[in-house]
């Protein structure tokens, strides 16, 4: 995991400051009884981290029971889960993927997107297009890697342009990308579909709830994997420069517009794949479901609420999301789901910025005491 | 009376009472007491079969008036099946849910209630993209499907047309779909025209895929009708001036403008409109449907008028239309309950809908769908059934509009289409069907200030 | 030809004041904090709904005041929901740019659901202020009153505004502080205060909005959208934190939209100025008349 970013000035951050340390405390003397666990599991953590440590990050031995723990349940969903919350999963699979892919270019650079439901929509309207414009019979190997790469094409075209704007002009930007999106999908109805979309794309597995799980889940799993890779690579360490001090990068001699594009390519694939995941989940492409701002919206309050430039927390963060919403809240009228939803999202933002799932990484991080 | 049943209803599966149950399932979703849940899974089997119960699944936006309205319609004809004959001997139980207005929210929706609650029946969706988006996950399950909702006859043309066998579940007891509802209006128009001498009429259909027969079709039936169409424009729906078009209009010297609106915020055309431009404004006005609307417009929509299923309630038109309304009164208006204070279209095609079937069930001897889908399918294409906003009739597999509700006409062949008009009284206005004319509570006005 | 063009005239001129109402507080707040408000939408909302309350008698059983006092009430209604905002949330968070604007989305977000959830989702009708149209028979047009009222309430709003910011102490440090933080804290202003005024400002300003957008075009849940990406278009086309430069460019869009709409159908209204916005974007990031951003 990167560093904590400064903790804010503000009465936010003080309170946040203040709760952390009372907090802390009671993690410190509660280290007492967890760090006899924590030694017990540190043999196998040990040889995780001399095996995988080095691609993934090292942790201890009660991260590495977190995470392996988290693993285990998520790939055994299907046989533990009910119906709801295996449904769930699915939307929480693609979802993680959009949070992850929206982090490795927004929340590792600081540039924020307001724009990733193009790359999204994009991939899915291509898939759809494809099959409605031109043949309903193209199987998926050639329509899935066509929309991934209209994915990264659009990426790249508002990439290069708007990666010249920093701050709020950029997220302004990206903002206009989705509004110009949206707005030409009506005119080109004779396409598109107009607002009630495109149908006719294959649902993955309809029938078969298990391999369904499995046919979102695997991606999204190697994703993740292919982004933490990258992430903690040098790569990875340029992106965090960026937005630490991007003049300081520059300084350094570094191409920091090169990196920029980058990041955007690195996060236009996956997002692409996820959007053409979305597209079969769904069976319909329309722009309330794909291209909408909400969703762009959506995806950031994900990752937000686990812990911008982390991947993993973003991942956390739209499960956590996905779950809130089809599950846990799923038996209140939708306006009071959504009041509640969009006000835990800006109760973290406020009171824990970093995130909730950096939080508990973190507080496993001290339960354990000295790793060495 | 139904009115008597209600707790017991209202405790047990139907509208809030699922609340309780969805809430439950989440909880334990969300811990790990699951386990016990789990047979759930791999049950995707199980839908169908007779087990005894018939379960309803009904499928609206219930965040808004039209859906209260077909929620609570569904609900009532529940009620009088369970107080009745009901259905061969079935246990009859509704699951309600709220669609909102996305199919990303409905799809789930609906996986779930085929292979979670396997329901034998489904009712309801509102809007085309909504019915569009889960019309292949629906003819997968066999699950009978009917629409109470959407009008856009490419549901029935792009589904049905292209492979009757796939969606033979799915059927339409109205509102008639949107071809019909062309001549219907054409036929409306030269009513107007032999009422005022009105012959020039404007069209202004916003830019969504519903309007889209009406302007392909429109303007031709209304030259074959001896009409002229001086005016034809297609705002965007995020139009929110209306200055140019009514100006353009009054230019062209229409005498009506016929407009085909369902997108929010069309109150301002009115607002501009009344008092002002001497034409009068017709057509479809999704928002002027509700009971409310004249206090929610400051009446500002007197005058205007709009077609709608069932007339708004306000007037006998098959002899079971003020039954329903009035049923839907006792238990549903005053005492502070929530709008709307009728039905509304879509309540009475859902109220319709499920009598339907009940009948079509009866017939067929079944409603194991799994089994026995094609002979529900003869029934359901077989029966005629006299509900509360018309005279239901299905078109068979080879129509042109196979499994969808056909239209019936009146003795001077005017198309069964109620058109509604906002009319003033002494303190303040009221909705009066205006045509058909031999169903009409009240005379078509043209607009007082109309020279 | 000429109608059209006159038409142009006259109905853009009315939609750009308007316009320039929703704009100026969006800037102001930027231009003293940094902040960028994506509440701002949610703002007019408030003022819309404010007035909806007040003036209907459909809504809250009997209390309909006169629709000129609903105006007034609906403005400082607004004004304290924007001071609440800013004092109860804002102030904490501002140091971070990411955070607020996200934050300032969630409140928009849950602004909608609750009215959702109070007032529903079908779009109100508001009482209008003046009742009815001008015929202006020679240009074959009418302009609503409303129109006219806005029009003239949003000039009378400009000019108080630049009274105040030129003109006294209290408004001449809003101007320091939007020209330079360090500067005017150097010279003695108090920051927190002048803040406070600025919120409540633009919160005035939004709540006219609000009444005005709400009559003439919708009262909904939904109708923050358009207000906010119109805000945002008009202010980086005339320099974030310019109140010059908003109120040309609200003229400049207004127009554009009067005559793609007269001239070229309403498909494409939304979308020209869009073209426009990121044309200036890539060539003038900083806007017309505005500073580069450089906080810090």
């Amino acid at each position: 995991m990167s560093s904590e970013t400064d903790t804010g000035r503000g009465i936010g951050g003080r309170v946040s400051g203040a709760a952390g340390r009372v907090g802390g405390a009671a993690v410190d003397g509660l280290s007492t009884v967890t760090e006899p666990v924590d030694r017990a599991l540190r043999p196998i953590a040990t040889v995780y981290n001399r095996t995988l440590g080095g691609y993934f990050g090292e942790m201890n031995g009660l991260q590495f029971v977190l995470l392996v723990g988290a693993f285990l349940g998520l790939v055994t969903i299907p046989f533990w889960g009910n119906y709801t919350l295996v449904q769930a999963t699915w939307l929480a699979c693609i979802w993680g993927i959009f949070a992850m892919s929206w982090d490795i270019q927004s929340g590792y650079t600081g540039y924020i997107s307001f724009g990733h439901s193009v790359l999204s929509g994009g991939a899915a309207y291509t898939t759809a297009m494809l099959l409605n414009n031109v043949n309903a019979e193209l199987p998926m190997r050639i329509t899935i890697p066509i929309s991934v790469l209209i994915a990264l094409i659009i990426g790249l075209a508002i990439a290069l342009p708007s990666l010249r704007l920093s701050g709020p002009y950029f997220s302004l930007i990206t903002f206009v990308a989705v509004l110009i999106f949206y707005r030409l999908i009506r005119p080109l109805s004779e396409y598109t579909g107009g607002e009630t979309g495109l149908g006719g794309i294959e649902t993955v597995y309809s029938t078969d709830p298990v391999m369904r799980t499995y046919a979102f889940m695997i991606p999204m799993l190697l994703i993740a994997a292919a982004l933490l890779i990258v992430a903690r690579s040098n790569i990875g360490l340029i992106l965090v420069a960026i937005r630490e001090n991007e003049s300081a990068v520059e300084a350094a001699g570094i191409n920091a517009t090169k990196f920029k594009i980058w990041s955007f390519v690195l996060s236009s694939i996956p997002m692409g794949i996820g959007g053409v995941l979305l597209a079969h989940r769904f069976g319909t492409v329309t722009p309330g479901a794909f291209v909408v701002v909400d969703n762009s919206i959506e995806m950031i309050a994900m990752a937000v609420v686990g812990g911008m430039g982390s991947i993993l927390g973003p991942l956390g963060g739209a499960f956590l999301v996905i779950m809130l919403e089809d599950v846990v809240l799923s038996g209140f009228e939708s306006e009071i789901k959504w009041s509640i939803l969009w006000l835990i999202v800006l109760l973290i933002l406020v009171f824990a910025r970093d995130g909730l799932f950096r939080k508990l990484w973190h507080g496993l991080d001290r339960l354990g005491g000295d790793r060495r | 009376m139904v009115n008597e049943d209600n707790d017991t209803i209202d405790s047990g599966e139907i509208g809030n009472g699922s609340v309780g149950r969805r809430t439950f399932l989440g909880a334990a979703g969300a811990g790990a007491v699951t386990t016990a849940l789990a047979g759930c899974l791999g049950g995707v089997d199980s839908g169908g079969g007779d087990d005894g119960t018939l379960t309803i699944g009904h499928l609206a936006p219930t965040g808004m008036a039209m859906g209260v309205g077909s929620e609570r319609s569904a609900k009532i004809a529940v009620n009088e099946l369970k107080e009745g004959e009901g259905i061969l001997d079935q246990e009859i139980d509704l699951i309600t849910e709220n669609t909102e207005l996305s199919t990303s929210t409905t799809t789930p929706i609906v996986e779930e209630m085929i292979n979670r609650d396997n329901v034998d029946l489904i009712v309801g969706t509102f809007n085309s993209e909504i019915t569009q988006g889960i019309m292949d996950t629906v003819a997968e399950s066999d699950v009978p499907f009917i629409i109470t909702g959407s009008a856009d006859v490419n549901t029935i043309t792009d589904y049905h047309g292209e492979d009757y066998e796939k969606y033979k579940n799915i059927f339409r007891t109205g509102p008639i779909n949107s071809h019909y509802q062309a001549e219907a209006m054409a036929g409306y128009a030269e009513h107007l025209s032999d009422r005022h001498g009105w012959t020039d009429f404007a069209l202004l259909p916003e830019e969504a895929a519903w309007t889209t027969i009406f302007r392909d079709r429109l303007p031709g039936l209304l030259e074959d009708r001896g009409l002229n169409v001086v005016y034809d424009e297609v705002p965007s729906v995020q139009t929110s001036n209306f200055t140019p078009f009514l100006d353009d209009i009054e230019s062209e010297g229409a005498d009506a403008v016929i407009r085909f609106f369902a997108a929010g915020g069309r109150g301002q055309l009115l607002g501009d409109w009344a008092g002002e431009y001497p034409f009068a404004v017709e057509g479809v006005h999704v928002a002027s449907m509700s009971p409310e609307f004249w206090d929610q417009s400051e009446g500002g929509c007197v005058f205007e008028t709009t077609s709608q299923s069932g007339g708004g309630g306000v007037t006998e038109l098959t002899g079971n239309t003020m039954d329903f309304v009035e049923m839907y009164e006792a238990e549903f208006t005053g005492g502070g309950q929530e709008p709307p204070s009728k039905p509304m279209y879509m309540g009475f095609n859902t109220y319709d809908a499920i009598h339907f079937y009940a009948k079509a069930a009866e017939e067929a001897g079944t409603v194991d769908y799994a089994e026995d889908l094609d002979d529900i399918v003869d029934a359901m294409l077989s029966i005629e059934h006299n509900g509360a906003a018309a005279n239901i009739s299905l078109a068979g597999e080879d129509a042109d509009y196979p499994n969808d509700v056909e239209t019936t006409e009146t003795e001077s062949g005017e198309v069964n289409y109620p058109m509604t008009q906002w009319q003033p009284t002494d303190d303040g206005g009221k909705q009066e069907v205006v045509y058909p004319v031999q169903d009409r509570s009240a005379k078509h006005m043209k607009p007082s200030w109309m020279s | 030809m000429l109608e059209s063009i006159l038409s142009v005239l006259i109905l853009g001129a009315m939609m750009s004041a308007i316009y320039a109402l929703v704009a100026i507080g969006f800037t102001m707040i930027f231009g003293v904090g940094g902040v960028l408000n994506l509440a701002h939408g949610g703002l007019i909302m408030i003022g819309a709904y404010a007035f909806l309350v007040s003036t209907s008698s459909s809504v809250v059983g009997s209390i309909a005041v006169p629709t000129l006092l609903g105006l007034v009430i609906a403005t400082l209604v607004t004004a304290v929901a924007s001071y609440v905002l800013y004092g109860g949330l804002v102030r904490y968070i501002e140091d971070n740019v990411v955070i607020t604007f996200l934050s300032t989305v969630m409140v928009a977000l849950l602004l909608t659901e609750l009215i959702h959830y109070e007032f529903g989702s079908s779009p109100r009708t508001l009482l209008p202020i003046a009742d009815g149209t001008l015929h202006l028979q020679g240009v074959g047009t009418r302009i609503n009153y409303m129109y006219i009222l806005g029009f003239v309430v949003s000039w009378i709003a400009i000019g108080l505004l630049w009274y105040y910011v030129s003109r006294t102490d209290e408004g001449r440090s809003i101007l320091a502080v939007s020209m330079s933080e360090r500067g005017a804290q150097l010279t003695g202003v108090d920051l927190e205060s002048v803040k406070s005024r600025t919120w409540l400002i633009a919160g005035a300003l939004a709540g006219l909005a609000g009444v005005f957008l709400g009559t003439l075009q919708t009262t909904s849940p939904e109708m923050w959208l358009n207000p906010l990406a119109i805000a945002f278009i008009i202010v980086v086309i005339g320099g974030i934190g310019s109140i010059k430069g908003s109120v040309v460019a609200a003229y400049l869009i207004g127009y554009l939209e009067q005559f793609t709409l007269e001239f070229l159908g309403t498909g494409y209204q939304g979308i020209f100025s869009l073209v426009v916005l990121v044309a200036v974007l890539l060539l003038k990031p900083e806007g017309l008349f505005g500073r580069e951003f450089a906080h810090e």
